[in-house]
């Protein structure tokens, strides 16, 4: 198993105990990234999971695109930590 | 925004199954018998604009066949930058690199607008794909256009600047309308979402499109890019 499937197994695991009702969060991790999916009922439970995530050892960053109320758009672009510059 | 992404099949979704296989070019050529065992595994499925159909790193289990509507698919850097990797449409399909590999989908794949799909479980294509040939034949063909999608948007990237990343795009996606060449611009094709693709941030993307405005190359409209001087643009584009 790769380290990235460890981390994403790892990660469902704390979200499973952190949110236990919630039912169709997916995650994916590749690079030590760790993309988060699915729905929550409430913007705090957005945060949550994404400070569960967070938290995890082996997690780089965290996308979060779970769609709850008041969460920015799961579309939305993603720059985590992005340094502008002209000529990229 | 529900997902709904395993209804059952209704004999009315069995017309669309199989409509939307025959607007995939790479299946064009199977014979009935293959199509017919293709539709009958596939599971339709519906997502929003801006929902997420799957995850960077997630288990790539299953392939989507695009009906209706445009996704884009994007990569996360490891720095946290977002880069488009590709726009597809109905008719494309996407999710075969990751089944037969057996890894997880390399990209983030985004519903642009309302979109419809058919899913097909990866177990179930090669399961297929040893009964038929003709479907490994055409499963090879996609992919190995895939590669070569890749190594151009690796060329644009890593050995244009961004004038010539726009110049090369914008020719390569023009058409000849009503007497001029246009390039056509959907409802999302936002400043940013061209910026993503070309593997650039809104403000330099927005300064490279008024440059190339001001000195007479191309006009930007709402619904359409109208390229007046296609010479001068691919002078622009070998950099």
């Amino acid at each position: 198993m790769s380290i990235d499937e460890t981390v994403r197994l790892e990660i469902l695991k704390e979200l499973t105990k952190s949110l236990p009702h919630a039912s169709n969060l997916r995650v994916g991790v590749i690079g030590g990234i760790a993309h988060l999916g699915g729905n929550l009922s409430n913007r705090d439970e957005w945060g949550l999971a994404e400070a569960v995530a967070h938290s995890v050892f082996g997690v780089r960053g965290v996308v979060n695109r779970i769609e709850a109320p008041d969460a920015p758009a799961p579309s939305r672009k993603i720059d985590l930590d992005f340094l502008k510059s002209d000529e990229p | 925004m529900p997902a709904h992404p395993s209804e059952p099949v209704l004999v009315s979704d069995i017309v669309r199954a199989r409509q939307t296989l025959s607007t995939v070019r790479h299946f064009a050529n199977l014979a009935d018998e293959v199509l017919d065992a293709l539709m009958r595994r596939m599971t339709p499925c519906q997502f929003d604009a801006g929902q997420v159909i799957c995850l960077e790193g997630e288990p790539g289990e299953k392939i989507y066949i695009l009906e209706k509507g445009w996704v884009k698919a994007v990569r996360t850097a490891v720095d946290g930058r977002e880069q488009a990797a590709m726009f597809l449409r109905g008719g494309e399909l996407f999710g075969d690199e990751a089944v037969f590999t057996g890894a997880a989908y390399p990209v983030t794949v985004i519903a642009l607008e309302n979109i419809k799909a058919w899913a097909l479980e990866g177990s179930v294509l090669l399961e297929l794909v040893q009964r038929y040939p003709p479907v490994a034949m055409a499963v090879i063909r996609h992919l190995g256009e895939r590669v070569l999608y890749y190594v151009q948007l690796v060329e644009d990237l890593g050995l244009r600047n961004v004038q010539a990343r726009v110049a090369h795009t914008l020719l390569a996606h023009a058409e000849l309308k009503d007497g001029q060449l246009i390039v056509p611009r959907q409802a999302w094709t936002t400043l940013d979402e061209m910026a993503t693709r070309l593997g650039t941030v809104r403000d330099v993307l927005s300064r490279t499109l008024s440059a190339l405005e001001a000195d007479g190359i191309l006009r930007m409209e709402r619904t359409k890019i109208i390229i007046f001087d296609p010479q001068k643009l691919l002078e622009r584009g070998r950099v």
